[in-house]
């Protein structure tokens, strides 16, 4: 499925953990591209124009959250992020600067593997967006009729429920922070109150997962947001 | 330096004074003896009266009192007739006598009281001024070794007195200061009773005469130092015998020094607040930043090895077996290095100071459900079943923290069960606090050591089989009493091992849902 023009731009300062992830992403057909550095992690994202940005966040000679914000002034390219745990405000930070995607140090390769497709699957996703009938699990969401089904049957959401599902939808296949989400859902005002958001959530995993607790689609990333997978 | 006395310098009380009397009457006699031919008795009276004037500026009140009655007894032997005799001739003289006396006396009282007026006026011109200077000392004093050896100056100059500051040491008992240090040893200077009176001064607050506390050695005050906030020691004043005047007649002033006294104290016990909070703010920066890069250098080689092992698991090229078992057991030996590292970091950063919790409204099920997630390697082989009641309130936690404590729960019931058992993570609610437990299938914690279990470093099985040291139910802990809560572990009589830990309920915010549900809601 990876046509042999799909790059991947690899930035991280440490030679092993860059020689493992380059292993990897190569022997499923990715043309991976190295930066050791901030500065050159930059240029080469300008010139090589990468697919996805791979970026350690404990880069020596500069902030990740600064590489995102400056990258996002000319490019919409998907960024995955890699951090240690305990860095829950990184995260966030990094995520609200346009970041995509983490994945938290130590990871294996499935999971790399998983978050990189992921992130391409958004992009080809994209252009035809506007389909808007999407499915995940035995749910449809048909979003030019509103309708929500579940194997068939339709659901009843609330107004503020079917705003949120669409909105996770919208950020499918990445993880979107409680203030990204409260801000599309309630509006710019709303972003400190994030129990109803949590309340909202729940209230969607009972109603469209299959064990609301152990959920398949809806996924709580805890201390930064949700993940939406389809 | 001011002077310390008045302008009259010679002694006004004693045997002095009086021969100082005494001598100037005889003095006058003589000098008058030759005029008494020239000079009316009347003058010689008016020259009488003028000593009198003198005596009392030289010498003071008494004796001018004695100067008058010998004035008069002079004046009788010597110049009234019969002369070198009491005895008087001319009665009219006895009038002359009474009037010259009362003139005498009043003239004598009148002349010390404004000499004495002056006097005190000097004095407490000389005071205010030891004052002023003592405060400009006090305020500019950087270190409590001057503000100490400002006030033992200014007794020394003002009142020829000595003086001993005591203040509270770091174990609160008050100790001598001098030269800047609280010595604790310096109390053989004091007596017992003074020690002990000190302390009451110390505690109350209130003003003490040490003679009542029979002390015998001189005239001594114990002045509190009483501070804006708290008492902060005691100032003791010993009076020595060239003390000009009692001690008491100079509380204001004593009360003026000892709040000069406790504002400079006070003032350079802020300063020294200031700078330890200041250090500790630094340290802790330090501290907080060798950890953050502790834990970002050994997890860098950490993730390396997790990675590499795991590229040789995945690799389907790879098919011999003893080469794909070794890569599995590096990755997952690595995998449990990792949480090893985690949880002596997070030790070390708990241990380093209080826990700052970033506590959220949340459903529990939400954070039990990510937890499970994140165990899922450690759980592998494991059935984990949860049972969470669909209806439970919101809980103010910080989720982070509780899903490491969830995290380390199911790792532990994970690694002392065997493959294929399972693992159960019940929640409920009770009136007053949220129950979560955990509970495995294997052999139970050790009944001899099931209290200690929480402790650092202390483990379950000592049979060295299972990998682990002790850290995570010391974190588990940790993070649970800083919540409010109690954790516990036991042996529930069906077998195996229960962790159980609790959590306040509180008064979760109030969740308007009505509106959202009345509003136009979505097409079924």
């Amino acid at each position: 499925m990876n046509t042999p023009a799909t790059t991947l731009l690899v930035v991280e300062d440490d030679v092993q953990i860059r020689r493992f992830v380059r292993l990897s992403l190569e022997r499923e057909g990715f043309r991976v591209r190295e930066a050791e550095t901030y500065a050159s992690g930059l240029v080469d994202a300008g010139t090589s124009k990468p697919d996805v940005v791979i970026l350690d966040l404990g880069l020596p000679d500069g902030d990740g959250t600064d590489f995102v914000r400056e990258l996002r002034g000319w490019s919409q390219v998907p960024v995955l992020i890699l951090s240690a745990r305990t860095m829950e405000t990184d995260k966030i930070d990094v995520l609200d600067a346009g970041a995509d995607d983490y994945l938290t140090k130590p990871f294996s390769v499935g999971e790399l593997l998983a978050r990189v497709r992921a992130l391409l699957r958004r992009v080809s996703r994209l252009p035809d967006s506007e389909s808007a009938v999407a499915h995940f699990g035995d749910v449809t969401v048909d979003m030019t009729r509103r309708l929500v089904l579940r194997n068939g049957t339709p659901v009843h959401l609330t107004a503020i429920e079917y705003r949120l599902l669409v909105a996770l939808i919208a950020n499918a296949n990445k993880v979107v922070t409680q203030r990204q989400l409260l801000r599309d859902v309630w509006g710019p005002t709303h972003v400190e109150s994030s129990h109803y958001l949590r309340i909202y959530v729940s209230h969607l995993r009972q109603k469209l997962e299959v064990d609301p607790t152990l959920p398949q689609h809806l996924l709580t990333e805890i201390g930064v947001g949700y993940r939406f997978t389809m | 330096m001011t002077k310390t006395l008045g302008p009259t310098k010679l002694p006004r009380h004693g045997a002095f004074a009086y021969a100082g009397a005494v001598g100037l009457c005889a003095l006058i006699t003589i000098a008058a003896w030759p005029l008494s031919h020239w000079l009316d008795n009347v003058n010689i009276v008016m020259i009488f009266l003028l000593n009198i004037v003198a005596v009392a500026l030289l010498f003071g009140r008494r004796a001018a009192v004695v100067a008058a009655f010998l004035s008069v007894a002079l004046f009788d032997f010597f110049f009234v007739p019969p002369k070198f005799s009491f005895s008087v001739s001319d009665g009219q003289y006895l009038v002359t006598f009474a009037v010259m006396l009362v003139v005498a006396l009043t003239i004598g009282h009148l002349t010390t009281a404004v000499a004495q007026r002056a006097d005190d006026a000097q004095q407490r011109a000389d005071e205010q001024a030891g004052l002023y200077q003592l405060a400009q000392e006090l305020a500019g004093a950087l270190s409590l070794e001057q503000t100490v050896s400002a006030i033992h100056a200014f007794f020394r100059q003002q009142l020829n007195a000595g003086s001993t500051i005591l203040l509270p040491n770091e174990s609160g008992e008050l100790a001598i200061c001098e030269h800047g240090a609280t010595r604790a040893g310096q109390h053989s200077a004091l007596s017992n009773t003074e020690r002990s009176a000190a302390r009451a001064v110390y505690e109350t607050g209130t003003l003490v005469d040490a003679r009542e506390l029979g002390a015998d050695d001189g005239e001594r005050l114990l002045l509190p130092l009483v501070g804006a906030t708290r008492h902060r020691g005691v100032l003791i004043v010993a009076a020595s015998d060239r003390t000009p005047r009692s001690l008491f007649a100079n509380t204001s002033m004593l009360r003026a020094v000892a709040s000069l006294l406790t504002t400079a104290v006070e003032r350079l016990h802020y300063v020294d607040v200031a700078n330890k909070t200041e250090l500790e703010i630094q340290s802790e920066r330090l501290r907080s930043s060798i950890l953050a890069a502790l834990s970002h250098d050994i997890r860098t080689p950490l993730t390396a090895l997790f990675g590499l092992a795991d590229t040789l698991v995945v690799d389907a090229q790879i098919e011999t077996a003893p080469i794909k078992e070794i890569a599995v057991a590096i990755r997952d030996q690595s995998l449990q290095l990792n949480s090893m590292v985690t949880n002596l970091l997070d030790m070390a950063r708990i241990q380093a100071g209080r826990i700052t919790l970033r506590r959220e409204w949340q459903p529990i099920d939400e954070v039990i459900g990510a937890s499970i997630r994140f165990a899922a390697a450690a759980c592998r082989q494991r059935r984990v079943v949860v049972e969470v009641p669909t209806e439970l309130p919101l809980v103010n936690i910080d989720a982070v923290l509780i899903e490491r404590v969830l995290c380390n729960l199911l790792e532990n019931a994970s690694k002392y069960s065997a493959a294929g058992s399972e693992i159960r993570l019940i929640a409920d609610a009770t009136a007053s606090e949220f129950v979560v437990s955990v509970r495995n299938e294997g052999s139970g914690f050790p009944a001899d050591r099931i209290e200690r279990i929480f402790l650092l470093f202390e483990r379950g099985a000592q049979d060295g089989h299972v990998s682990g040291m002790g850290v995570g139910l010391a974190i588990c802990r940790a993070v649970i009493e800083a919540h409010g809560g109690r954790i516990s572990a036991s042996n529930p009589t069906e077998g195996g091992a229960c962790v159980t830990f609790t959590l306040p309920r509180g008064t979760p915010p109030s969740v308007d849902l009505e509106a959202d549900a009345a509003s136009a809601s979505v097409r079924p």
